[in-house]
Formats: C-alpha cells, sequence, structure tokens
C-alpha cells in the first residue's frame, strides 16, 4: 500500500484511541469507539478528499479538525501521535488540563492553520505541569495561520523559526514564563494582525521593523522587560486599533513611533520610560476612546489638538514631565469622563470651560502648579465623583457651589492656599466618603452641619487655621486627633482637643427641623444660655407652696402655664419640684415603678406634675435608657398616654416630670399647654456641663421619628386594649418606655399605685389574650 | 510549581500565580448582564467579551489581581433586568447602579457579594422585596435603595449588618414594621420615608402583630 493511503481514516482514528488511553480523563471521550467511525466523534470534523492512486480513484474521508476545548481532558500533549494526522488543519485543546511538553512531532501537521492549546494550566498540585518550550519545529506549520498557546506556564524563549511562519496572522503566548529577546526573525511576519505576549519575562529589544506589512491591529507586550524604542514601524500602521505597552522600559520619543492611527480605540503606554512631547496627530485620532500614557518623561505642553478627538472619554498623561495651560478647549471633550493630569507641572488656572464637561466623573488634577481659583462653573459636572485638586496653588476661597456636586468618593483640595471659610454648603454632600481639606489656610469653624455628611468615612481637616467646636456626630467624635492637628483653636469631645468652654459652645448652629408639626422645638440661642428655658409661673415662698397662690415676684405667668420658655431658669424650676415634694417625700409618693418612684409635686403656680425619679445607676445602659425615655415619650401624643413635659439630670438622680391625670378629668390648666413641648434641663452644677451638651446634642441632633407615622402601631395597640377593657382606665395609663418590646413589658409589670394617677394594671385579673389589631 | 520558583521576576509571579485559574469567569458575567440590557448612551461600548479580562473595560475597575472592585454605572440611562451574575464578582467592593432604568427584582444572589462596601441600586425601577440574604454583606456600609417600587417588609436579617453607617429605603412601596435591632436605631427618619405603609418601629415582646403586609 501506498505512503499516502496507509493513513486511512481508520490508522487516524486508532492514533486517537491510543492517546485517549494515555488520558486520565477517558471517560469524557466516551464517543470515542473501535466500533464507530472517527468522524462521528466527539469534537472531531472529517471531510472528504479525493485521493488518487493508480488509476483509482478513492473518496476517503479524512479528519481535518480536531476541536475539544473546555472539556477538562487531563492527561499529556505528546502521547498524540501527530505524524497519524496529515490533514489536520485545526487544532483546539483551549481550556483542558494537558500539561506535559509540546512535542517536536507536531511539526508533521503541515496542513495546520489553527493551533489553540490556551488555558491549560494546571492550578495547583505536584504535577508537573508546565507545557515546556515552544519547540523549533513549530517553524514547520508553514500554514499556521493562528498560534494561541496563552495562559499555560510555557518556559523557555521563543525561537527563531517562527520567523518561518510568514502566514500567521495571530499570535498569542500572554501569560506565560517565556523569557529571552524577540527574535529579529519576528520581522517576517509580515501579515501579523493581533500579537500578544503580555504578561511574560521577555526582554531586550523588538525589531524595529515589527509588522511592517502594516496589517497589524492588535498588539499587547504588557507588563514584560522589554527596553529600547517601541518599532517605528508602528508609525505608519494605520489599522491599528489596540496597543497596550504598559509595564515595561521602553524609551525613546513617542512620536518616532506613533503617527497618525485613525482606527486607533485604545492604547495604553503607561509605566515606561518614554520621552518626547505630545504630537498634534494625536488629534487625528479620531476613534480613539481611551489614551493612557502615564508614568514617563513625556514633555512639553499638553497639544490643543489633543481635544479634537470626538470619542476620547479616558484621558490619563498623569506622573510625567508636562508643562504650560490646560487647554480651554477641552471643553469640546464632551464624553470625557475620567480626566487625569495629576503629578506634572501644568500651570495656570482651572479653566472655567471645564463646567461644559458634562459627562466628567473623575477629575484628577492634583500635584501640579494650577494656581488661580476653582471655577464656580465645575458645579455642573453633575456626575462629578472624584475630584482631588490638591497640591497645587490654588488660592481663593473654596467655592459653595461645590456642595451642587454629587460626590461620592472623594473631595480633595489638600495642599494649597485656600483662604477663608470652610463653606457650610459642603454639608450637602450626603454621600461623600472621604473630604481633605488640610494643609490649606481655612479659617473660622468646621461648620456643624457636617454632622449630615453621613457618608464619611475619613475627613481631614488638619493644618489650617480652624478654631471653634468640632461638630457632633459619630464620625468626627471618633476621629483620630490627626484629622485636626495644627489648627488655631479646635475643642470638643475628639480625644486630644480640649474640651470646649461654655462661652465659646453655641446651640445657635444646631437648627433641627421637625416633621411633626404638632410639636413645636423652640430653643432660644444665646451665648449663656445652655438649656431651653422655662418660666417660673408663681414662685411661692416655700411655707407657702402648697397652696394656690398667683402672684409671684419673681417669675411671669404667660399662657396660664409654668411651662414656657422665655425666661429660663432651670436651678429654679428644680426647687420649684423639690420642694413641692418636700425633697421626694414619701407622702407625695403615689407609686412605684419599673424604674423609679412617682410622686406628686403641685407647684406654687397651681400645676400639678407627675414626678418620676430614677435613682441615678451609674451605668452606660441606665443613662442610655433614661434617654431614650425621654425621646420617646416626647413623641407621643396621644390621649391615652400622658405626656411628658421635662427631665432633669442631677449627679444622683434623673426624674421626669409628667401631667399628672386625675380620674376622669384633665387639668384645664394643661390643656392649653398640649400644643407645646418642651425640653427642659435644670441641673446642679456637678454634672459636667459637657455632659448635658451631649444629651441634648445626641437629643436634637438626632432625627425624630414622626410619631403619627411611626408609633401608630403602638398607640392603636393601646387603643385597642382601652376598648376591649383589657386596660383598665384608660387615662391613667403610664407609659414609659425606649422601645415597643419594653412598653409592653412594662405595661404588664406595672404594680399598682395611687389611684390619682397611675393607672393599676394587673395582668392576674384578665384574661391574657393576643392582640391583632 | 518548581518551575515558577526558578522564575527570577517576583512580579511575575504576583501576575502568574492569580492569573491561573483560565476562564474569564468575571468578564463574562458582565457580558451576560450586558447582553439583557438596553444602552442607549453606548455607556457599554468598551465591554468587549473577547479580550482576556474585563479590567480595560469603561466603568470597571480591577484591582491588581485583575479582578473586579467596582462597577460604576451611574446614571447612565441604562434598562432593563439586573441578574444573578454579578453575585459571580467575588471581589466586588462598590455596585453603582443609581439613576438609572433597572427594572425586575433584586437578585437574590447580590447577597453573595461578601467583599461589598456600597450597593447603590437608587432612582431606578425596581420591584420585588429587599432580599434577605442582604444580611449576608458583613463588610457593607452603604445601602441606598431608595426611589425604587419595592415592597415587602424591610428584612430583619439587616440588623446583623454591623458596619451599615447608612441605609435609605425612602420612596418605595415598603410594608411592615422597622426593625430596632443592630444598626438600625442609627438611621434617621429619612432613611424611610414616604413608604406610605410601613409602620414604624417594630413591636417585640409578648403581643404579635400582623399588618397583613
Amino acid at each position: 500500500m501506498a505512503t499516502a493511503s496507509s493513513k486511512n481514516i481508520e490508522f487516524q482514528g486508532r492514533a486517537l484511541l491510543q492517546w485517549k488511553a494515555t488520558l486520565q480523563t477517558q471517560h469524557l471521550l466516551n464517543t470515542w469507539t473501535f466500533q464507530t467511525s472517527p468522524c462521528n466523534w466527539t469534537g472531531v470534523t472529517c471531510r472528504g478528499s479525493l485521493l488518487s492512486h493508480r488509476d483509482h480513484h478513492h473518496f476517503m474521508p479524512t479528519i481535518t479538525r480536531i476541536q475539544l476545548s473546555q472539556m477538562g481532558l487531563e492527561g499529556k500533549l505528546e502521547t498524540l501521535n501527530f505524524s497519524a494526522l496529515p490533514s489536520l488543519r485545526v487544532l483546539n485543546l483551549t481550556a483542558n488540563n494537558l500539561h506535559g511538553s509540546i512535542p517536536a512531532a507536531i511539526s508533521s501537521l503541515s496542513k495546520l492553520i489553527y493551533l489553540d492549546l490556551s488555558d491549560n494550566n494546571q492550578i495547583s498540585g505536584s504535577i508537573p505541569s508546565s507545557l515546556g518550550p515552544i519547540p523549533t519545529e513549530i517553524g514547520n506549520l508553514l500554514n499556521l495561520r493562528d498560534f494561541d498557546i496563552s495562559n499555560n506556564q510555557i518556559i523557555g524563549s521563543i525561537p527563531k523559526a517562527i520567523g518561518n511562519l510568514t502566514k500567521l496572522e495571530i499570535f498569542s503566548a500572554i501569560i506565560n514564563n517565556i523569557n529571552g529577546p524577540l527574535p529579529n526573525e519576528m520581522a517576517n511576519l509580515t501579515n501579523l494582525i493581533k500579537l500578544q505576549l503580555g504578561n511574560n519575562n521577555l526582554s531586550g529589544n523588538i525589531p524595529q521593523d515589527l509588522a511592517k506589512g502594516g496589517l497589524l491591529q492588535n498588539l499587547s507586550l504588557i507588563y514584560n522587560n522589554f527596553e529600547g524604542h517601541i518599532p517605528v514601524s508602528l508609525k505608519n500602521s494605520t489599522n491599528l486599533i489596540r496597543v497596550r505597552l504598559e509595564g515595561n522600559q521602553f524609551t525613546g520619543d513617542i512620536s518616532e513611533s506613533f503617527g497618525i492611527h485613525p482606527l486607533l480605540d485604545y492604547i495604553d503606554l503607561s509605566f515606561n520610560r518614554l520621552s518626547g512631547t505630545l504630537s498634534q496627530s494625536w488629534g487625528a485620532c479620531l476613534n480613539l476612546t481611551s489614551f493612557k500614557i502615564s508614568g514617563n518623561m513625556i514633555t512639553g505642553e499638553i497639544p490643543v489638538e489633543i481635544s479634537q478627538m470626538p470619542k476620547l472619554q479616558l484621558l490619563d498623561i498623569s506622573s510625567n514631565k508636562l508643562v504650560g495651560n490646560i487647554p480651554r478647549e477641552f471643553r469640546r471633550l464632551s464624553y470625557l469622563f475620567h480626566l487625569n493630569m495629576s503629578n506634572n507641572q501644568l500651570s495656570g488656572t482651572i479653566p472655567p470651560e471645564f463646567g461644559d464637561l458634562s459627562s466628567l466623573k473623575i477629575l484628577d488634577l492634583s500635584r501640579n502648579k494650577l494656581s488661580g481659583k476653582i471655577p464656580i462653573q465645575i458645579e455642573n459636572c453633575f456626575e462629578l465623583d472624584l475630584l482631588s485638586l490638591s497640591n497645587n496653588d490654588l488660592s481663593g476661597a473654596i467655592p459653595f457651589q461645590l456642595g451642587n456636586l454629587k460626590l461620592h468618593r472623594v473631595l480633595d483640595l489638600s495642599d494649597n492656599l485656600f483662604t477663608g471659610e470652610v463653606p457650610t454648603q459642603l454639608s450637602k454632600l450626603t454621600e461623600l466618603q472621604m473630604l481633605n481639606l488640610s494643609h490649606n489656610e481655612l479659617v473660622g469653624r468646621i461648620p456643624s452641619s457636617f454632622q449630615l455628611m453621613r457618608s464619611l468615612t475619613s475627613i481631614d481637616l488638619s493644618y489650617n487655621f480652624l478654631d471653634g467646636p468640632v461638630p457632633q456626630s459619630k464620625i468626627f467624635r471618633r476621629a483620630p486627633i490627626e484629622w485636626f492637628i495644627h489648627n488655631k483653636g479646635l475643642c470638643g469631645e475628639v480625644q486630644g482637643l480640649p474640651p470646649c468652654a461654655p462661652s465659646s459652645w453655641e446651640s445657635r448652629d444646631k437648627k433641627i427641623t421637625h416633621r411633626n408639626k404638632v410639636i413645636i422645638w423652640v430653643i432660644i440661642p444665646t451665648a449663656s444660655i445652655l438649656f431651653l428655658l422655662f418660666l417660673i409661673a408663681a414662685i411661692i415662698l416655700p411655707y407657702c407652696k402648697r397652696k394656690k397662690h398667683t402672684a409671684t415676684e419673681t417669675a411671669e405667668v404667660v399662657n396660664g402655664g409654668i411651662f414656657t420658655i422665655w425666661n429660663f431658669n432651670g436651678k429654679e424650676a428644680y426647687k420649684e419640684i423639690i420642694e413641692a415634694t418636700e425633697n421626694f417625700d414619701d407622702k407625695y409618693r403615689i407609686g412605684v415603678g419599673g424604674y423609679g418612684t412617682v410622686y406628686v409635686a403641685t407647684v406654687s403656680s397651681g400645676e400639678t406634675f407627675a414626678i418620676k425619679k430614677i435613682h441615678k445607676i451609674e451605668d452606660q445602659a441606665s443613662e442610655q435608657a433614661f434617654r431614650n425615655e425621654i425621646q420617646a415619650l416626647t413623641q407621643i401624643r396621644h390621649r391615652n398616654i400622658v405626656k411628658l413635659y421635662g427631665f432633669c439630670s442631677t449627679n444622683e438622680f434623673n426624674f421626669l416630670a409628667y401631667e399628672y391625670m386625675e380620674r376622669g378629668s384633665v387639668g384645664a390648666i394643661l390643656r392649653t399647654q398640649r400644643e407645646l413641648l418642651f425640653l427642659l434641663s435644670c441641673c446642679i452644677s456637678h454634672l459636667p456641663l459637657g455632659d448635658i451638651g451631649t444629651l441634648l446634642a445626641d437629643f436634637f441632633s438626632q432625627d425624630s421619628l414622626n410619631v403619627d407615622g411611626y408609633y401608630n402601631s403602638l398607640l392603636s395597640f393601646i387603643d385597642q386594649a382601652v376598648e376591649e377593657g383589657f386596660i383598665p382606665s384608660a387615662r391613667h395609663i403610664f407609659v414609659s418606655a425606649s422601645n415597643a418590646k419594653e412598653l409592653v413589658k412594662k405595661l404588664e409589670e406595672y404594680s399598682p399605685c395611687h389611684e390619682g394617677v397611675a393607672s393599676i394594671f394587673e395582668l392576674g385579673s384578665h384574661e391574657k389574650r393576643t392582640w391583632t389589631p | 510549581m518548581a518551575p515558577l520558583v526558578l522564575l527570577p521576576s517576583l512580579y511575575l509571579l504576583l501576575l502568574a500565580a492569580p492569573l491561573a485559574i483560565s476562564t474569564n469567569s468575571e468578564g463574562e458575567a458582565l457580558h451576560a448582564l450586558r447582553t439583557r440590557l438596553s444602552d442607549p448612551r453606548g455607556v457599554l461600548q468598551s465591554w468587549d467579551p473577547t479580550l482576556v479580562n474585563p479590567c480595560t473595560w469603561f466603568h470597571v475597575t480591577c484591582d491588581d489581581h485583575n479582578h473586579v472592585i467596582r462597577l460604576d454605572l451611574g446614571n447612565s440611562n441604562i434598562s432593563g433586568p439586573l441578574g444573578p451574575e454579578l453575585s459571580q464578582l467575588q471581589h466586588l467592593q462598590y455596585l453603582e447602579l443609581y439613576k438609572n432604568n433597572f427594572e425586575g427584582k433584586i437578585p437574590e444572589e447580590l447577597g453573595n457579594l461578601k467583599n461589598l462596601i456600597s450597593i447603590d441600586l437608587y432612582e431606578n425601577r425596581l420591584h420585588g422585596s429587599i432580599p434577605k440574604s442582604f444580611g449576608k454583606m458583613k463588610t457593607l456600609r452603604f445601602m441606598r435603595l431608595n426611589n425604587n417600587k419595592l415592597t415587602g417588609s424591610i428584612p430583619r436579617e439587616l440588623a446583623k449588618l454591623s458596619n451599615l453607617k447608612v441605609l435609605d429605603v425612602s420612596n418605595n412601596d415598603l410594608c411592615g414594621t422597622i426593625p430596632v435591632d443592630g444598626p438600625f436605631p442609627t438611621f434617621p427618619f429619612q432613611s424611610y420615608e414616604n413608604n406610605s405603609r410601613l409602620n414604624g418601629p417594630e413591636l417585640q415582646g409578648l403581643v404579635p402583630y400582623d399588618f397583613g403586609c
């Protein structure tokens, strides 16, 4: 038999079966059997071929393609008898687990056009996983057009014989361990369309006539150790679409290697040692969307022509030696979303035209020599997410318009010459995570509205001339001192800062609006007043305090009530209550509750209050519970629930003043006070002012819940309970809890007390029911 | 791994080793998402699935190991449904999809994003409920789901998110009660406003509540 026919289909099939037998994963090829024709096997394609033998014409099928991608095959490539497959045009074994070496015998695949062995990398383990070096014999595959061995831990260097593959269009060997230089013979590969050799250990100079055919579209040599010049042959490569050369040590003038590339979409030359200037011809790259040349030694000015690239979306020329002004013409780059020109020597001002960059998301001009003011037009960059102008010579005031931006990530204006105050409008940046205004000449206060910046994770105000109190919110209280050092006179609760003296602390900054229109917060800010004021209606001499007198010498009656704000004397109020109860004598005790004892107090004006005295416990939790109680109760406006008037905190105890409800009636005086709610704090001086301040600050700054919205559930529960008789004597319910859970618990455990005030609520006498309002 | 040890270049070790996994699962996941979306502004035009990884795609940010850590598609006029494949971005830290026209439900699988710091889905057209699986996002600091058409209740599981600093579920159609545990007491009432069926803080304790939510 002639040699040609000896490699008939059965012979070819047998070779494949022999290979299958060497694999660890034979079950994946279960269609490969002796009984069936190879042409029906998984991944095998045949074509008819006409064979002439003497005067006989035989039509013989022969294997032309083997495509077994992503099958998880495990085994060696070298056990495949390549010489048995002379007609093979396509061999695709990508994404399997083959190891061993690429055998020299592969050269017998003389008709091979497409060879893909990529992604055969073993993930881990002791099995030798490298596919070895590229054999020189690869140069015999003269028909090869597409050669992919990416991601395989290939070692060794690229054989010179590769230059023989003149039909080669695609050569991809990314993510391997290939070393050595590119052989000069690679310049013979004039048909190259795509050359990808990134993420290897290649070194040396690139042949300067590489891809001189001008057909090259995609060149990626990233993260190797290439040096010398970028091939000058690229300058005339008008078909270039994508060029990635970042992460090497290329030197030389970029304008020698690049000219006009009308199809160029993406170019990244970053992190090399390139020099020269940015040529105007870049402006003719009308399809360029991404231009990155960061981290080189480019000099000269930014050519205006850059702004002529209509599709430019990302421009990164940072970390070079560029000088001159920022061209105003940049306004034309309407698709530009990422502009990084940091770390250069740019001078002049930030053009106000930047306000036209409506797509801009990231703007980094830091570390230059820019001067002048921040143009207010920058507020038109609605999508700006990150703005860094740090390390420049910018001056003037920080424009309040920056507060109109929707910055999420960073606002960094540090290391400039900004003067004036910190604009309060910056507090509108409620999504901002990082704010840096350090190393400037800012004066005045840190706006207390900064506590509204809920998303802040870091804020640096150090090295300025700021004074006054640090705003009261969690991030400020927990801040490290480094965020505030080197200022004029900051004070506050930050560890390392002095506490604020009373005269310097203002409650004026706190303007809290409450949604509930029923509750009116009245705060009188004056420098000397630390607390809300309330008026003592009629101060009666102590020995007369139990009688109802109408005249007073020291106080006015306004609106017929004791609790009015216009004048404040906390000590008087406290004194009134102490006197009214004869220092909480038992004869005024009307009940005992969960946390404390309840007394009745009739003050000199004739008003009567229920005072719940809570023994001050030294732990944080109780203190917090106390505050929570106040907050919870002050919200409640309901006919079935007692109204809280105020609280007092001393070093020994706390007490709360509630309205006193006589059985079945409501004090006429108290009714007029319904619409007013007062928070008062009357304190003995030994309680440090800071504590009171914190208490009030927490109380005021914490947005309160709208009772109508949020306590409906609670109130309807109580209504239902009252209607059903589950809770008797509705008007006398004494409700006080920090949350609903505790409320229910207290309702159940509240013990009997004075008939005039607290309700008698006994669980035992009623059938316990579950409620579904 | 013996051949690797012989390599002189340490940084290549760092690059090559993590890239050992051959499939581009993160790029494929993003591509699968993209095929379902309508993108009139062409914001996703750079999302070429034939590239070896999505790290050069616009609005995608990767870390040094070529894993996607940020997706910044806010305010891009994109419409279409989200999908479970986003959960394959296991290193994702910032999911910024706000101010678009995303519709359909919030995929439950997003709860598998163990490194997520910020999820901003606000101002879209999402419906359905907030997935309980969001309680697994232990590193989460910002959750903004406001201005959608979300229904159902605020899952109690969210109280486990001890790092959550900002929660905004306002302007939806949520019902039931608001959890009172974990970080919830720190959130101001604006976080919940304009949810007409939302009933205030939950009532724990002896009286079981059913709001028919």
